[in-house]
């Protein structure tokens, strides 16, 4: 049984395969801002509470910090960055943007997730239920109030003006 | 959580009139598309080919000598490139310029902590290496012998004999003080029917978090002598004065650039030691550096709030209710450096008597240092202290008196018909209609069932309560203020800087000189803009960001003050008038009439009376860029267009204390319904209206969201947030494990409401807006005095009240009733 | 933020596993890791060597026997739990699962890791000592069962000593249960929490009050109350509560608990 203190992962990244040596300890947030480039997803805090490093790993919503880079080698990753297709916004994004459900944008990559994860799962949600599924992402900027909104309306649900 | 959590439609009680154009809609913005796809940059995301990363070593000490620093071990470890010691600092640098005038302009505060740290966090030295964890895992090797010294965390105990010296230069720990005193106390005490006697209210420590922490890539070029600091700084006009001499070196050294900043609330003004560092490390190292703030370092060491103790309150009353005048002590608690501190010392003033036309005010005011992280502004700066506490006068005034808290405050508002009131210090409260806002919280919380609710909570063993609290949001300061804490000071007034061009393909470039941290800066500027030049605001491209490279920027420059939409829009209202005049006067040029006959719409340059005769913007940049030959001699047309806004200040009487220092006076009412478990002390916020009025609203969508991102704030502020000391001066709340802030499951239903009263002294009768003067800790606080009436009628002196604390005033109500005393003169 | 050096194993086995514990004595079993890499974050602990739990097919799956009683995979995430319908068989463990913090922990979070690290402040501790659970060990010396009252040894210490991993847990059937809590904002950690079964006789663990759960047993849902003041706590105090707020607080989620205990059915 082999103990390794780095090794070679490869990770599959909005479709992409990426192969790099990692050492163990590398956190994967830090693995795909630092070694891959992919900045989109963001650090918050150290006590993995923030959510802003939230990503969608082999279908599963998980905090990105919270798992070390060699525990996803062989797992397909999707971040904000595979969320729009050439440029065009998706229905969540233009929803995120009409509701001004962002003001500095930091928690957003995070919440995009959040969101997406739920969508998925439930294409109908009421307030309480986007609420349960964002908990996990702290906003310091808009209150989540135009997040629930931005939410209901991808889902094409009726949120009003 | 309630039931639901629908955000009501915004109900629009009164609206300036309406112009046909981009100001006053909710356009979308500029800035989501990049932000929504992840594409922000935001500083961390910036790479060096090259870079160290930078890791400080922080004191576990509250209060200890330095006896030695020794980075030998750690410069051995692999991969480590260079350290950065106290020692170092004091040879390579100046202290920081002190604001204060003496004791506390004695102070010697450097970048890294020399020969003393003074707080838990402080920086003391600074390990390099070539990643990140390497240089986590080198700090570990520092050897720093400290001798821990006597800790000092209450800012009451600061004065009393044997209390811990935390700057022998100063020789005390109170580092500043003064005392304001307008009308006639004596006189308003004389005439008083009661005087209410508070012995002491507490405004808590805490600050806005921002999700994205202090850091900064750091740069210097030899051969020029230039850094370039890729930051996050929202006040690179203070980081420079501060930075600049310290380093011995010309501002323009000293290049700040910015781009998409994740929350600033005035967390990110005081980075410069940090800032210092990094500098003093690419130059010494050769290369450029990287300095990553995580959560711990930034609750440990960043931007603490103002803990304002107010002592010894007296109030005097009439027995309606009519208040007269107040004297209080207030004492504030700066931690361990004054690092934009003693200003917080005069920037409540420009609120003094809050919403309320008392006349008699004494307010002595002392700030002291103590062994926890140095404050500097938060959201509501200062102000939101002293509002706390009028508005706990408010209510404490009421309940004592057994009047109803709605009426003294209307009895007691300034009426909109005085506006604008000139307030007993001389600040100029430009416009609105206090009462009017009331009445529209009251609706919309629902005010007229208010006893059937109560009714409804105690069948369900829940104890229901409503509180108001009225504000304001004061906005761009007049600098003199700054006179008043030090009459050395050379500063005063304010400015902002935007330059607007016409390029060569007809582009119209904006350029602002703030620093933008979600306010939408982009998307109103532009808004603005394509008003005044007749075309679409998708045809305004505006820069994202701040770079002091583009000279687009005056010695105030920044984010911060609730001010954008006075001092960057004024500059962009100008710098655009400026150039739609040149367009006009080039255009009159070549289609040979007067500029007056000249309209700008549809993107071209054409006549009033003969709109076929049209120049289209490219060809204007064309001709000024490329195409100049045969223009008269004598015209002065550029197409580049930079204008200073400068706000109509004068400096203020520091003798008498008095005169405007801050421009406009947007307010804030709002009204919050609890319901409490009387059995654990736990409660919830089951209804929340908030008012809000800030006179004209370029992006009312805007605006609607930073009433929301306030409300968020001030219910965090008012729950759990708190920055807790135990007496070894060990932060207790040092990450968002224990500092727990509002998540989505914690947010109550929410209406708000929209008046507008246009400000007569700005460019665009806007007032600055954003902060939001805390009004959710003042209706918190107030709902929770209202809904413990019936148990022991407790006073809530406490802005900060956790479960805990609840509990506190419902199992002992006359421990804190012990505070207040109502006395007939 | 930054975690030391460490080494990864990822064994396919739980006999592999166990190999590399024993031969590591300072490894530590990698679970969801939704508390331990918070550990080494604050650099709290640094293991030498992390065995990955994941891929150990051994340590996953709930089964349902006939007579209701439940096996729980330590490695079970929260979320595979409150989705699975068998474990519906004791509704409780849902419902208190989907109380813990928020749906990226709930998915990675294992109930082996919960108990295992055995936080005062867990979930599940009291609410499996309420149960009545029993808890398999495999060592060296290969498998045996631990009582919950049993496994609880201190903060972060079980009976699941070092070289030894917790595999499954063991729920009895049962419904009338209960759960109680004053957590910091919703869904927040606890400040006290209380697990009530009533299936034969009134039990309440009460968590957050020591670095074990405590067992209280009462003859009546009326006799809680007094049962909890006499069983001597001494909570801890810190910036959220004092001893005496806890301790108030304790009685009050335990009555609480137990009236949805008899409640439930």
């Amino acid at each position: 049984m082999d103990v390794v203190s780095s090794q070679t992962v490869s990770v599959e990244v909005n479709g992409t395969t990426y192969e790099r040596e990692v050492e163990a300890r590398r956190l994967l947030i830090h693995f795909l801002r630092d070694d891959l480039d992919l900045t989109g997803s963001h650090v918050g805090c150290d006590t993995g509470n923030c959510g802003a490093c939230s990503v969608i790993l082999d279908g599963t919503l998980v905090k990105s910090c919270m798992l070390l880079a060699v525990q996803a080698d062989g797992s397909s990753i999707e971040t904000v960055e595979g969320l729009s297709q050439e440029d065009e916004l998706n229905p969540l994004q233009q929803a995120f943007k009409d509701q001004h459900a962002l003001q500095c944008g930091y928690c957003t990559p995070g919440m995009l997730m959040s969101a997406t994860a739920l969508l998925r799962d439930n294409p109908s949600p009421s307030d309480d239920e986007i609420a349960k599924a964002i908990q996990g992402n702290i906003c310091r900027c808009t209150g989540y109030w135009n997040i629930f909104k931005a939410v209901k309306a991808a889902s094409g649900q009726e949120v009003g003006e | 959580m309630s039931e639901t959590t629908t955000v009501a439609e915004p109900l629009v009680v009164e609206q300036a009139e309406t112009k046909p154009g981009y100001a006053g809609q909710s356009v979308p913005r500029k800035e989501d598309k990049r932000l929504v796809q992840g594409e922000g940059v935001f500083f961390d995301d910036v790479k060096r080919h090259n870079m160290g990363y930078v890791h400080f070593v922080r004191s576990p000490y509250a209060h200890a000598k330095l006896r030695s620093v020794d980075v030998s071990k750690a410069l051995e470890h692999p991969g480590v490139l260079g350290t950065l010691t106290g020692d170092e600092v004091a040879l390579l640098t100046d202290p920081f310029f002190q604001i204060s005038s003496p004791p506390g302009a004695h102070l010697k505060d450097f970048c890294l902590a020399v020969g003393k740290a003074r707080f838990v966090g402080e920086p003391v030295a600074a390990v390099v290496a070539t990643t990140r964890e390497t240089a986590r895992d080198a700090s570990e090797l520092v050897e720093v012998d400290y001798e821990p010294l006597p800790v000092l965390t209450d800012a009451r105990e600061a004065l009393a004999d044997g209390a811990p010296l935390l700057h022998d230069e100063a020789g005390t720990n109170l580092t500043w003080e003064g005392v304001y005193e307008w009308g006639d106390l004596d006189q308003a005490f004389a005439e008083a029917d009661r005087v209410l006697k508070i012995s002491e209210l507490h405004f808590d420590r805490f600050n806005s978090t921002p999700l994205e922490c202090n850091g900064a890539l750091v740069e210097f070029n030899k051969g020029t002598g230039q850094w370039t600091i890729i930051t996050n700084n929202q006040f690179p006009g203070f980081a420079a004065i501060m930075m600049g001499p310290a380093m011995r070196v010309g501002l323009d050294k000293l290049r700040f650039v910015t781009q998409d900043i994740g929350g600033g609330f005035g967390n990110k003004i005081t980075s410069h030691p940090q800032l210092v560092a990094c500098c003093l490390l690419a130059r010494k190292l050769k290369r450029p550096v990287q300095w990553t703030e995580w959560r711990t370092d930034f609750h440990l060491s960043m931007s603490h709030g103002n803990e304002r103790w107010f002592q010894d309150t007296e109030v005097a009353v009439k027995h309606d209710g009519t208040l007269l005048g107040f004297r209080t002590t207030a004492l504030d608690d700066a931690g361990a450096w004054l690092r934009y501190e003693p200003l917080g010392g005069v920037i409540w003033a420009q609120v003094t008597p809050g919403m309320y036309r008392w006349r008699h005010i004494r307010l002595d005011f002392k700030q002291v240092v103590t062994n926890k992280a140095p404050v500097s502004p938060n959201r509501g700066y200062s102000r939101m202290q002293h509002l706390w506490f009028t508005e706990r006068v408010i209510d404490i005034v009421a309940h004592e008196l057994g009047l109803d808290p709605v009426e003294v405050r209307k009895r007691n508002y300034i009426k909109a018909d005085e506006m604008p009131y000139e307030t007993p210090n001389g600040c100029i409260y430009d416009s609105g209609d206090y009462a009017k806002m009331l009445d529209t919280a009251l609706d919309l919380i629902g005010y007229d069932d208010l006893e059937s609710k109560r009714t409804d909570a105690e069948s369900r063993g829940k104890l229901l309560g409503l509180g108001i609290g009225s504000t304001l949001d004061s906005g761009t300061n007049n600098f003199g203020q700054s006179r008043l804490i030090n009459p050395e000071l050379q500063f005063s007034g304010n400015n902002e800087v935007a330059t607007v061009k016409l390029d060569i393909f007809g582009e119209i470039v904006v350029t602002l000189g703030t620093t933008p941290q979600g306010q939408s800066h982009e998307t109103t500027a532009s808004q603005v803009v394509a008003d005044i030049l007749g075309c679409s605001v998708d045809d305004v491209n505006v820069r994202a960001g701040h770079d002091s490279y583009w000279n687009s920027h005056a010695g105030f420059s920044g984010t911060y003050a609730s001010q954008f939409a006075v001092t960057g829009l004024g500059a962009v209202k100008g710098a655009t008038e400026m150039l739609a005049g040149e367009m006009k006067k080039l255009a009159s040029v070549v289609l040979g009439c007067s500029p007056d006959d000249i309209e700008l719409a549809e993107g071209q340059a054409r006549m009033k009376a003969n709109p076929e005769a049209a120049l289209p913007f490219m060809a204007l940049g064309a001709i000024i860029n490329a195409n100049n030959a045969g223009l008269p001699e004598d015209l002065d047309v550029t197409l580049n267009c930079r204008y200073v806004y400068r706000p109509p200040f004068d400096p203020p009487d520091v003798e008498r204390k008095y005169g405007n220092l801050t421009l406009t006076y947007a307010a804030q009412v709002h009204a919050a319904v609890v319901e409490v478990d009387p059995e654990t002390g736990v409660y919830e916020i089951v209804d929340y209206a908030a008012v809000d009025d800030c006179g004209k609203r370029i992006n009312p969508q805007v605006v609607e969201g930073q009433v929301m991102g306030a409300t968020a704030q001030a219910i965090g502020a008012a729950t759990h947030e708190t920055f807790t000391y135990d007496e070894d001066g060990n932060l207790l709340t040092p990450n968002f494990y224990d500092y727990h802030v509002p998540h989505a499951l914690d947010m109550p239903p929410l209406k708000t409401g929209y008046v507008e009263s246009p400000s007569p002294f700005t460019s665009l009768g806007t007032k600055g807006m954003g902060e939001g003067g805390g009004a959710g800790i003042h209706a918190l606080c107030a709902a929770l005095q209202d809904a413990l009436r019936s148990r022991g009628n407790p006073i809530v002196y406490d802005s900060s009240n956790p479960y805990h604390r609840v509990w506190e005033l419902l199992s002992d109500p006359e421990e804190s009733r012990k505070r207040v005393a109502v006395e007939t003169p | 933020m930054l975690l030391s050096e460490v080494g990864y194993a990822r064994p396919a086995t739980l006999e592999q596993a166990l190999g590399v514990l024993a031969e590591y004595p300072g490894a530590r079993a990698l679970a969801g890791g939704q508390t331990l890499v918070n550990v080494m974050k604050a650099r709290a602990a640094a293991p030498d060597v992390l065995v990955d739990l994941a891929g150990i097919p051994e340590l996953k799956g709930i089964e349902l026997a006939g007579d209701g009683t439940l096996e729980l995979g330590a490695m079970t995430t929260y979320s595979e739990l409150i989705a699975s319908a068998e474990a519906r068989a004791r509704p409780i463990l849902g419902e208190v699962c989907a109380q813990i913090a928020d749906v990226q922990v709930r998915n990675r979070g294992t109930i082996g890791g919960n108990v295992c690290s055995s936080d005062p402040t867990n979930h599940l501790p009291p609410l499996l000592v309420a149960l009545g659970a029993t808890f398999t060990v495999a060592g060296p010396q290969g498998e045996r069962t631990v009582p919950a009252g049993e496994f609880f040894l201190g903060v972060y210490m079980t009976a699941a000593g070092p070289g030894e991993l917790l595999t499954k847990i063991t729920v009895p059937p049962g419904r009338n249960d209960g759960f109680a809590s004053v957590p910091i904002g919703v869904d927040g950690t606890c400040i006290v929490n209380a697990a009530a079964s009533m299936n034969g006789g009134v039990r309440v663990a009460l968590g957050c009050v020591g670095a074990t759960p405590v067992l209280v047993e009462a003859e009546s849902a009326d006799a809680v109350r007094d049962a909890v003041r006499e069983s001597a706590i001494d909570p801890p105090s810190d910036v959220h509560a004092s001893a005496d707020y806890r301790r108030h607080l304790a009685e009050v989620v335990a009555a609480r608990a137990v009236e949805q205990a008899g409640k439930a059915s």
